[in-house]
């Protein structure tokens, strides 16, 4: 039996228009043979329903605003509520180290910034499904 | 930088030679294709004695946090010597949505200057001396920074024929993000195409439109694809203008501004800006037939372009900037903005400011390089590259036109696709070294080798609150019967042939607030539903 694809949410959560790097990582997750769903711009709300309703296994996240703090707390919050926050959550964009320690505590598995090789992207997010989202941490 | 045939090619992938000679050169006609700076068909300049006469205009994209904080930040950068404005509108204005809005609860506050009326346009440019500054203005099309500057103008005794600045509100630039409450093109594209109309005729010193192909370049493609559509978008509003009879092309088409990126490659970008001056005259002169000399002549302001500063190794970019402001200046840029080097990091710091406005200073007045016009005009190289650029462009200005013009090329996909492949074409050609990143593809550090961290801006968002009391205030406060009509009427208009811009200045100048005019604006023209993906 083939083996099942691993199916990805990519979403901007934020209202600003930067879309590049969305497209660009999505592509390199398709290339890579997952299942992506180009969520595009969406509310943290959004997300979560399209992340239940697609069941999707890894919800990708783009911020390029200093908001990323508050909008991952409210799409974890909604992951929450949906019941639908064993996924993987991956977050790109311009994060400040400094947060890095806050966000993983949050649930975010994954943090890449800009600049990263999409290979190196791809095979991080590969080694985050091998070890499985740790459920009982949370 | 080498192709992946092994040949050594521009960033967009024209091939150039070992070297250049009169050979290359041989059929330019000096006065037809070339000619004199101020004189048709431009190449060399559009003003006679270009920074000899005067230095560009240097003038950053600035916003903060309040109206106060901006006012404030846009006096020190004038005291600095800065002379031209230009306003980062915060969320509420490309989203057209107030700050209350539940739908921004997590973006307002953290970019751009939140301007919701006459009286904050008031509060930005407190102090300082409008009638010598120009002001570049971001608007969102049918928003209110337009009609709010006009206002405060004639609030303090400019008359609107002396107002000086531009909007930049063309399909180009909007369509190229995507952005929450965002009508389709057609919306900005007749709105947009509205102002032009009517600073013609009330106006007439006010740039109505910046036609911007920065925002699209900065979304992967080539600087040959960004004149390309460039020119395609002059083509589109020039047959709407021509289509609508109302205003004579002369005048409708003299005061379009253009707004460049200057990317990594110094000479493609110079022969860009030599090409675009030149083509921008052949399509007004010999397309639509406008011979008035002040028509077609290719204003343009250039940005650094932000998405070739690296998050790695910051510093570097203070390099790059350097050399993209460089190529703005030989290639005859009328006003720049050098980008803090921090861009890909935060929004600017105090010292990635100064030390902006700096670099643009040592290019201008240290360097020697204004000291002739056009000093790379002749080049056998620079004349070659410049011919072959516009030529690409023409060829791509055609598959343009086979979509059936510029709107309907967005409106379409087409558009859209073109970005999506350039983004997987850079992509690839980072991954295979086929060009070059220092610090990202090549010489990369561990990060915890580099020597040096930079510091981080930080947005204050107390403001936030204040910011909700005060659209709440304007909402109670202002004359509720007058802004009812007001509104009523700018839904009729929107629903009519007729020019919008009347309607929405009075609906400004009756208080509606961004939101209420982006609702407008949605209400008749729906939503569009943007045309990317995987």
């Amino acid at each position: 039996m083939a083996q099942k694809k691993v199916r990805i949410l990519m979403a901007k959560p934020g209202l600003e228009g930067h879309w590049r790097g969305l497209i660009s990582v999505s592509q390199a997750f398709k290339d890579a043979g997952f299942e992506v769903i180009y969520g595009a711009s969406m509310p943290p709300a959004e997300i979560a329903a399209t992340a239940l309703q697609e069941d999707v296994d890894i919800v990708g996240l783009s911020i390029l605003c200093s908001n990323y703090m508050e909008l991952v707390t409210e799409v974890m919050k909604e992951l929450k509520a949906k019941k639908k926050d064993d996924v993987i959550v991956l977050l790109g964009g311009i994060i400040y180290e400094e947060d890095f320690a806050a966000l993983h505590k949050m649930g975010v598995d994954g943090i890449t910034i800009p600049g990263t090789p999409l290979d190196d992207i791809v095979a991080s997010v590969r080694q985050l499904i091998t070890k499985g989202k740790k459920k009982a941490a949370k | 930088m080498a192709d992946n045939n092994g040949q050594i090619a521009s960033a967009s992938g024209i091939p150039i030679k070992d070297i250049y000679t009169p050979e290359d050169v041989k059929k330019i006609n000096y006065e037809k294709d070339i000619g004199a700076p101020g004189k048709p068909p431009y190449t060399r300049g559009v003003y006679a004695s270009m920074y000899r006469g005067q230095l560009w205009t240097i003038r950053r994209l600035t916003g903060y946090d309040s109206p106060e904080a901006t006012n404030a930040r846009y006096k020190e950068e004038y005291a600095l010597g800065q002379t031209g404005f230009s306003i980062a509108p915060d969320i509420s204005t490309p989203s057209g949505m107030d700050p209350d809005d539940p739908r921004v609860a997590h973006d307002i506050g953290h970019a751009g200057v939140p301007i919701y009326s006459i009286e904050d346009m008031e509060t930005v440019f407190k102090d300082l001396p409008i009638e010598r500054c120009s002001a570049f203005l971001a608007d969102r099309v049918g928003g209110l920074l337009t009609p709010a500057y006009f206002a405060m103008a004639q609030r303090r005794g400019i008359p609107l024929d002396q107002v000086r600045g531009t909007t930049a509100n063309d399909m180009l630039t909007w369509s190229s993000m995507e952005l929450a409450n965002q009508p389709p093109p057609e919306a900005y594209f007749r709105l947009s195409t509205d102002l032009i109309e009517w600073c013609a005729q009330y106006a007439p010193r006010w740039y109505p439109i910046s036609m911007n192909s920065y925002n699209p370049r900065d979304n992967g493609i080539t600087a040959v694809q960004e004149l390309g559509m460039l020119m395609a978008d002059v083509i589109q509003y020039c047959d709407e203008g021509k289509r609508r009879g109302r205003i004579p092309m002369d005048k409708f088409c003299k005061r379009f501004a253009f707004n460049m990126a200057a990317n990594n490659d110094l000479f493609e970008e110079i022969c860009k800006l030599r090409a675009a001056r030149r083509m921008l005259r052949k399509i007004i002169n010999e397309r639509f037939g406008v011979q008035d000399p002040a028509c077609g002549q290719f204003r343009v302001h250039v940005q650094t372009s932000g998405s070739s500063h690296t998050h790695q190794e910051p510093l570097n970019n203070v390099i790059r900037i350097a050399y993209q402001t460089l190529a703005a200046v030989l290639g005859g840029a009328q006003s720049i903005h050098a980008n803090g080097y921090d861009e890909a990091v935060c929004l600017p710091t105090e010292q990635a400011m100064l030390l902006a406005i700096r670099t643009e200073q040592i290019v201008g007045l240290e360097t020697g390089v204004t000291n002739t016009i056009d000093p790379l005009g002749g080049s056998y190289y620079v004349e070659s590259l410049t011919n072959e650029i516009e030529s690409r462009t023409w060829d791509y200005i055609k598959k343009i036109e086979d979509q059936g013009g510029l709107l309907k090329a967005i409106t379409n996909g087409w558009i859209h696709r073109e970005y999506k492949q350039a983004i997987i074409d850079y992509d690839r050609k980072l991954k295979a070294g086929e060009l070059t990143i220092i610090g990202v593809n090549k010489f990369r550090l561990d990060p915890d080798k580099v020597p040096y961290k930079v510091p981080i801006f930080k947005s204050d968002r107390s403001s936030v609150e204040v910011l909700k009391k005060r659209i709440k205030k304007l909402r109670e406060t202002r004359d509720n019967t007058k802004h009812a009509q007001a509104m009523k009427k700018l839904d009729e208009v929107l629903r009519s042939d007729a020019n919008s811009f009347p309607a929405v200045k009075e609906a400004v100048e009756a208080h509606a607030t961004p939101g209420e005019l982006g609702a407008a604006v949605m209400k008749v023209y729906g939503k569009w539903t943007y045309p990317i993906g995987v």
